[in-house]
C-alpha cells in the first residue's frame, strides 16, 4: 500500500477502468435490494421504525462524542481492570512508534492483521515494514491488494474494483501455481491455505474494533471470514488500535449498533462472527491503542462533531451516484465515499480532502441511508468552505461567481451567447461543430433563447382561472429560477398559466435573479451571501413565493439561514422567507392542487417521472408528482427504475468534473429507455436541460419536459 | 431463557439462512456419531472444556477423538477435521450460537477446525440479542471471549462472489440437544 497519489491523476485512471463502473453499478443496484430487505426485516423483529433504530444509535453516539474524553477514561479504566495495557495515542506518528516498539521490544517478525480501517489511515503497515517487520493482512481483500500493492476503494468492500482475471494473476505470481479465471473458490481456498502458517507463527495479531465498550473495557470486533478472531487469538499478543469515536456506553448500546451495522454494510442481518474481547486470555497480552488524530478536535465544532457517530459501513458509498462511476480510490482518500469527503480533512492534510469535494453532486442520497444519521451532504459543504479558506478557490471560479452576482451582466453575456450561437441552432439546441467534445458530445447544449421569460409579452397577459383552489384569490410572486428564466423560460410561462388556472394572481418581479445555490455548492459563501441578499431583497414583503426549481427553493429553506448565522437582521428575513417559500410541485399537489379532470386527456405516451433527487432524498417525497401527473391528465404513468437515483446534473459538478456527470447521466438514461417512456418528465428546470441535452446526445426517444410545461399544454384553449 | 416452540423454529430457519446444518438430537452419543461421520477416517478435535464436562462424548468418540495440546494448542489442532464445541447460547433473531470461551485451546477447536459442530441445550435458545447482552453482562470478568457464530466463514471480496470457508471452519452444524 501506499499513500494516495493527487486527486486527478485517481480521477483520471477511475474513468480509464472499464470495468469498475460496472461493478460498482451491480454491486449498488445489489445492495440496496439486500438492505432495504434486512432493515425491513429488522423493523419486525424488534416492532421499531428504522428510523426510529437510527435516530437512537445517533443519539447514543452523539452522548458520547459531547463528552469524548470523559468516555474514552471510562473506557481505559475498565480495559485496565481486565488486565489489558491501553495506550492514548494523541496523533499517527505515537499509535505508530507505539506499536512498532512493541513488535520490536517482543522481538515479532511478523504481523498478521485484520481488517482495520484506523490503520490504513495511521499508514502503520508502511511503518512497520521500516523496521522490517512482516506484516500481514487476513482479510482476503486486503490481502489481495497487499500483495498488488494496491489500495482499499471501500470500507467494506476493499478489493471492489478488481477483476477475478486480476485477482488470479496476482495469486499466481505470489503463490505460483496457475489458476482458472472463473474458479473463485480454488482461490479463496488459496488464501487460507497461503496464510494460515503465518497466523501460526505471528508473533503480534493487530486489530481494529466496531466498537469500545466503555462499561466493561470490552472491544468488539465483526468480520465474515474469521480472519480477525483468528489474528486476536491465536498471536500471544493482541493490539487492537482503534479511534476513540468507536466507544459506546454499554454492550446493550453495542448490540444496538450490531443490529444495524451488517445490514448497512452487507445486507446480512449479522456477520459471520461478532466478538466481544474483554482483556488478555491467561498466558496472552492484549494493547488497546486508542487514537485520536483529530478526533477531539472534530468533536469540537458543531457542523462536524456528528461525523464521529460513523459505524465505517460504507452505506453511503453504496449508495452514491458519483461513488458508482468513479470509485473510492477517486471519490475520498484513505476513507472513501461521502463520509471520507468529511473525514479526511480531519485525520490528514485539508489539501488531501479537496480534490474530491467536486465529485459530490449533493444529491443527499448518502444521508437517507446512513445508520446513525450523519447529515453528510451539509458537513461536505462545510468542507467545502474549509477548503475555500485554507486553500482557496480557484480564481476562474471566484470570478465566475462574482461576474454572476450581476444580473445585467448575467443578461448581457446570454444575450450576446443567444446571438452568437443563432446560426448554430437545430430545435431545441445549439450545434457547433467545434466545440470541444469533452462538453458537447454527450450532453447537447440548450438553445440560447433571445428573448428571456421576464420579457415575453404573454407573461403579462392573463391567463384564466379554470377552476376554484384553495390558492384562489392568492398573491403569489414567482421567482422564475435563473436558469428557467434564460434558458427554459417555457417553463416559467406554462407554471404561470398553471398558478393563474388555479386562481392565483402571480406576480413576477422584474429585478430577481440567482438564489445563490451555485456559490453556496462550492462554498463560496462570499459570493452566495451577494446572490441571497438580493434574492431576500426582491421578495421583501410577499405572499406566497413559488418557484418552478425545488433546488431554489431548497437553498432559501436550507442554506440560508446559515449563510447569515453572523447578521441576525437577515437571518430573520430569511426565516421569513423559508415560512413562505414553496416549489411548484409542493405549491401545484398542495393548495394550488387543480381539480381531477380538468385538463385534457388524450395524450396516451407513456410517462416516466424522474424523482429530483433532493425532494426525495432532503423533503422525503415519494411519488406526488407521479400522483399528480396521473390524477389530473390521466396519464399512463410507467416506472422508472432509480427514480430518485441523481441525474448527474448536479450545478456546477457537470461543468467541474463533466465525465463524472456523463456517468451518472448514463444511469439515468438506460433506466429511462429500458422503462419504454415516450415522455420524460421532471420537476427541477437544471435537471431538465441536462436530460433533454443528454438524451438528445444518445439519441434516445424521448421527449424531456419539465412537468409545468406537460399540464400546462393540457389546459383548456391550448 | 425463552423456550417456546416459535423461538426454535425462528432458530432452526434463520441458522438455515445463514447456511448452518441444524439438527436436533436426544444425546452427546448422537453428537459423537455425527461426529464421526463427517469425520470420515479423520480424528475429531473436542474442546477441552467439553471433554471435562461431557465423559458420554469423550467416550463415544473413543480413540478418534483428539484434543489440542496446552503447551501449543493451534498448532497441535491446526486444520482438524471436525471439532466439537459447546455453545452458551443460541439465539433465534440472528440464528446464531454465541461460544463463551476464556481457554485459548476452546477456541483452537473452534476456529481451526474444517467443520465445526456447535452444540447446544434446548433450554439455552433465547429470542434476542437483547438477552445476549444482558448474558454477556452478567458474566462480565469471567470471560475474555464471548463471540457469536452465525453460520460458516465466508467471503465476498472477490467480485461480489460469496464464497464459504475462509479462515474459520467453511461447514457449520448447529446441534440442539434434548
Amino acid at each position: 500500500m501506499s499513500i494516495p497519489g493527487p486527486f486527478a491523476d485517481r480521477y483520471r485512471a477511475a474513468l480509464d477502468n472499464e470495468t469498475l463502473s460496472q461493478n460498482l453499478l451491480e454491486f449498488q443496484r445489489s445492495w440496496r435490494e439486500t438492505r432495504d430487505k434486512q432493515i425491513t426485516d429488522l423493523e419486525e423483529i424488534v416492532q421499531t421504525d428504522a428510523d426510529q433504530l437510527r435516530h437512537e444509535l445517533a443519539v447514543m453516539k452523539d452522548h458520547v462524542i459531547e463528552e469524548l474524553s470523559e468516555h474514552v477514561k471510562q473506557f481505559r479504566v475498565a480495559a485496565e481492570a481486565t488486565g489489558a495495557i491501553v495506550f492514548e495515542a494523541g496523533t499517527a506518528a505515537e499509535a505508530n512508534d507505539y506499536i512498532a516498539r512493541l513488535c520490536t521490544e517482543r522481538g515479532a517478525e511478523t504481523v498478521v492483521k485484520g481488517k482495520s480501517m484506523v490503520t490504513e489511515e495511521l499508514f502503520l503497515n508502511e511503518y512497520l515494514e521500516s523496521f522490517d517487520i512482516k506484516v500481514l493482512e487476513t482479510d482476503l481483500g486486503e490481502w489481495l491488494l497487499q500483495l498488488d500493492n494496491d489500495r482499499p476503494s471501500h470500507v467494506v468492500m476493499p478489493a471492489i474494483h478488481r477483476r477475478r482475471q486480476e485477482v488470479a494473476r496476482i495469486l499466481e505470481h505470489e503463490l505460483g501455481v496457475p489458476f482458472d479465471d472463473d474458479d473463485i473458490p480454488a482461490m479463496v481456498k488459496s488464501a487460507r491455505t497461503a496464510l494460515r502458517e503465518d497466523f501460526l507463527s505471528a508473533g503480534v495479531g493487530i486489530t481494529g474494533a466496531n466498537a469500545l465498550i466503555a462499561s466493561t473495557g470490552t472491544t468488539l470486533l465483526v468480520t465474515n471470514e474469521g480472519n480477525g478472531e483468528l489474528s486476536a487469538s491465536l498471536p500471544e499478543i493482541h493490539v487492537v488500535v482503534a479511534g476513540i469515536e468507536k466507544i459506546v456506553p454499554t454492550t446493550a448500546d453495542a448490540m444496538k449498533q450490531v443490529r444495524l451495522l451488517a445490514r448497512s454494510a452487507t445486507g446480512q442481518p449479522i456477520s459471520t462472527y461478532t466478538s466481544f474481547f474483554t482483556g488478555p486470555v491467561p498466558g496472552h497480552e492484549m494493547h488497546i491503542v486508542l487514537v485520536d488524530n483529530g478526533r477531539l478536535a472534530m468533536a469540537e465544532q458543531d457542523w462536524s462533531s456528528s461525523a464521529l457517530r460513523c459505524v465505517k459501513c460504507g452505506a453511503c458509498a453504496n449508495v452514491c451516484p458519483a461513488y458508482q462511476v468513479v470509485g473510492g480510490h477517486a471519490f475520498g482518500h484513505v476513507y472513501t465515499g461521502p463520509i471520507g469527503l468529511v473525514n479526511t480533512a480531519f485525520h490528514h492534510e485539508i489539501e488531501a480532502a479537496a480534490g474530491p469535494q467536486s465529485l459530490c453532486l449533493s444529491c443527499g442520497a448518502c444521508e437517507t441511508v446512513c445508520p446513525v444519521e450523519i447529515p453528510l451532504p451539509e458537513q461536505i459543504l462545510g468542507v467545502r468552505r474549509l477548503v475555500a479558506q485554507e486553500v482557496g478557490i480557484p480564481r476562474w471560479r471566484r470570478l465566475t461567481m462574482r461576474l454572476y452576482t450581476s444580473r445585467r451582466l448575467v443578461a448581457l453575456g446570454t444575450r450576446l451567447a443567444a446571438v452568437a450561437t443563432l446560426p448554430f441552432r437545430s430545435k431545441s439546441f445549439t450545434k457547433i461543430p467545434f466545440i470541444s467534445r469533452r462538453f458537447a458530445s454527450w450532453r447537447s447544449i440548450p438553445a440560447f433563447p433571445l428573448t428571456p421569460a421576464r420579457s415575453r409579452s404573454t407573461l403579462r397577459s392573463s391567463g384564466d382561472a379554470i377552476a376554484h383552489t384553495k390558492a384562489t384569490g392568492r398573491r403569489v410572486t414567482l421567482f422564475m429560477q435563473c436558469v428557467s428564466d434564460r434558458l427554459a423560460p417555457e417553463v416559467v410561462l406554462a407554471s404561470v398559466d398553471l398558478l393563474r388556472a388555479a386562481g392565483c394572481e402571480v406576480d413576477i418581479p422584474s429585478d430577481q435573479h440567482c438564489c445563490g445555490l451555485p456559490a453556496i455548492d462550492s462554498g463560496d459563501d462570499e459570493n452566495g451571501r451577494r446572490m441571497a441578499r438580493q434574492t431576500l431583497e426582491v421578495l421583501a414583503g410577499t405572499d406566497d413565493v413559488v418557484t418552478p426549481s425545488p433546488s431554489c427553493a431548497l437553498a432559501m429553506f436550507h442554506d440560508y439561514e446559515r449563510l447569515f448565522a453572523d447578521e441576525p437582521v437577515w437571518q430573520q428575513r430569511a426565516r421569513e422567507l423559508r415560512d413562505r417559500v414553496h416549489d411548484l410541485t409542493g405549491y401545484l399537489t398542495g393548495p394550488a392542487r387543480l381539480p381531477d379532470g380538468t385538463l385534457a386527456r388524450g395524450d396516451t405516451r407513456p410517462v416516466a417521472i424522474d424523482h429530483f433527487c433532493q425532494s426525495s432524498n432532503v423533503l422525503g417525497r415519494e411519488s406526488i408528482l407521479d400522483d399528480l401527473i396521473r390524477s389530473l391528465t390521466g396519464a399512463d404513468v410507467v416506472p422508472l427504475a432509480e427514480a430518485e437515483v441523481c441525474c448527474g446534473f448536479g450545478g456546477s459538478t457537470s461543468l467541474a468534473a463533466t465525465e463524472l456527470s456523463a456517468g451518472v447521466l448514463k444511469r439515468k438514461l438506460d433506466n429511462v429507455d429500458a422503462s419504454g417512456a415516450q415522455v420524460l418528465l421532471t420537476d427541477n428546470p437544471g435537471c431538465l436541460l441536462h436530460l433533454r441535452g443528454g438524451a438528445d446526445a444518445a439519441s434516445i426517444n424521448v421527449d424531456v419536459l419539465h412537468f409545468a410545461e406537460y399540464l400546462a399544454a393540457r389546459l383548456p384553449g391550448r | 431463557m425463552t423456550n417456546s416452540s416459535i423461538s426454535i423454529d425462528e432458530l432452526i430457519r434463520r441458522a438455515s439462512v445463514a447456511q448452518s446444518v441444524v439438527h436436533q438430537l436426544t444425546g452427546w452419543s448422537n453428537v459423537a456419531e455425527l461426529a464421526l461421520d463427517l469425520a470420515g477416517s479423520e480424528a475429531v478435535a473436542v474442546t477441552p472444556s467439553l471433554s471435562a464436562s461431557c465423559p458420554q462424548l469423550t467416550s463415544a468418540l473413543g480413540d478418534r477423538m483428539c484434543s489440542p495440546d496446552p503447551k501449543n494448542p493451534f498448532e497441535s489442532i491446526a486444520d482438524a477435521a471436525v471439532g466439537v464445541v459447546e455453545g452458551a447460547l443460541a439465539v433465534a433473531e440472528t440464528g446464531s450460537i454465541l461460544l463463551a470461551q476464556d481457554d485459548p485451546c476452546d477456541r483452537a477447536v473452534s476456529m481451526l477446525s474444517r467443520i465445526e459442530i456447535q452444540v447446544v441445550n434446548r433450554d439455552r435458545i433465547v429470542s434476542s440479542l437483547d438477552e445476549v447482552a444482558t448474558w454477556i453482562e452478567a458474566n462480565e470478568g469471567s470471560l475474555s471471549l464471548a463471540t457469536l457464530v452465525t453460520g460458516p466463514s465466508r467471503t465476498a471480496d472477490i467480485e461480489r462472489s460469496l464464497t464459504i470457508g475462509v479462515q474459520g471452519p467453511s461447514d457449520l452444524h448447529m446441534v440442539i440437544l434434548g
